[in-house]
């Protein structure tokens, strides 16, 4: 797989990964399962086909990706610290993903199940309010609207 | 004027913008005259040169380099300033 290389070189096995293309959610797996690890979760998003009834063909994604990448890797270091993970990984694809295809894949592995689910849930509701990626909708009446929920924060929390 | 006087650079702030925000503005940069201040000061600019970005505007953030920064934080010209709308990832 194509890990970012690690900053120090005892950082659990995962890392960031920001793709073109497709992802690749078992070797993503494989990436942090350790003999250590009793929990291993993959949460896989995928492009919805219907969002409120309306048929979505496929989504495109777009990203400021050097700070996307900062804050992904900045999310990934508190989620092993927060949920003493033994590795976490975590792959955003970009452009264009068709309907059912995996648009964000989370792998958090820790010594029992319970800290792997709630690291991989923490980091989504994290990515979706904190990480500049931004989704457009591809309607099936040809239609295409950019996706920018009312949220209660602006992005980046405190700053 | 005398013309021996050089010409002031006239100053530009470039800000990068994304997504609805690019789509409304018809461009991925735009450009602001620039002769120092804090991203409050970028943001009322912005709002009185694209007023239809109002909406959007007042629901995002601003980054400087790879960070996010606050209101507060200043700007010089030849800073990468960006412009954070609510984000939809995942």
């Amino acid at each position: 797989m194509a890990t970012h290389p690690a900053e120090c070189a005892d950082d659990p096995p995962g890392g960031i990964v920001i793709q073109r293309t497709p992802i690749d959610t078992a070797t993503l797996l494989a990436a942090v399962a350790d003999v250590a690890a009793g929990g291993n979760v993959l949460f896989v998003g995928t492009a919805r086909g219907v969002t409120d009834g309306v048929i979505t063909k496929s989504l495109a994604y777009e990203a400021h990706e050097p700070l996307a990448r900062k804050t992904l890797e900045a999310l990934r270091l508190q989620a092993l610290a927060r949920f003493s993970l033994t590795a976490c990984g975590i792959v955003h694809r970009l452009g264009p993903v068709a309907a059912g295809e995996a648009s964000v894949a989370i792998a958090a592995s820790a010594p029992h199940r319970r800290e792997a689910f709630a690291a991989a849930e923490w980091l989504m509701e994290r990515i979706k309010a904190d990480v500049p990626i931004w989704k457009s909708e591809e309607r099936d009446d040809g239609g295409r609207v950019w996706v920018h929920p009312v949220a209660t924060a602006r992005p980046g929390g405190a700053a | 004027m005398h013309d021996n006087l050089p010409v002031p650079d006239i100053a530009t702030l470039r800000i990068a913008v994304f997504a609805g925000m690019a789509e409304i503005a018809g461009r991925r940069h735009i450009e602001l005259p620039w002769d120092g201040g804090t991203v409050a000061d970028a943001r009322r600019l912005v709002r009185a040169a694209y007023p239809a970005l109002t909406a959007l505007l007042d629901r995002s953030a601003f980054a400087v380099g790879s960070r996010y920064v606050g209101d507060d934080a200043a700007i010089v010209v030849g800073d990468d300033v960006a412009m954070i709308p609510p984000v939809s990832g995942g």
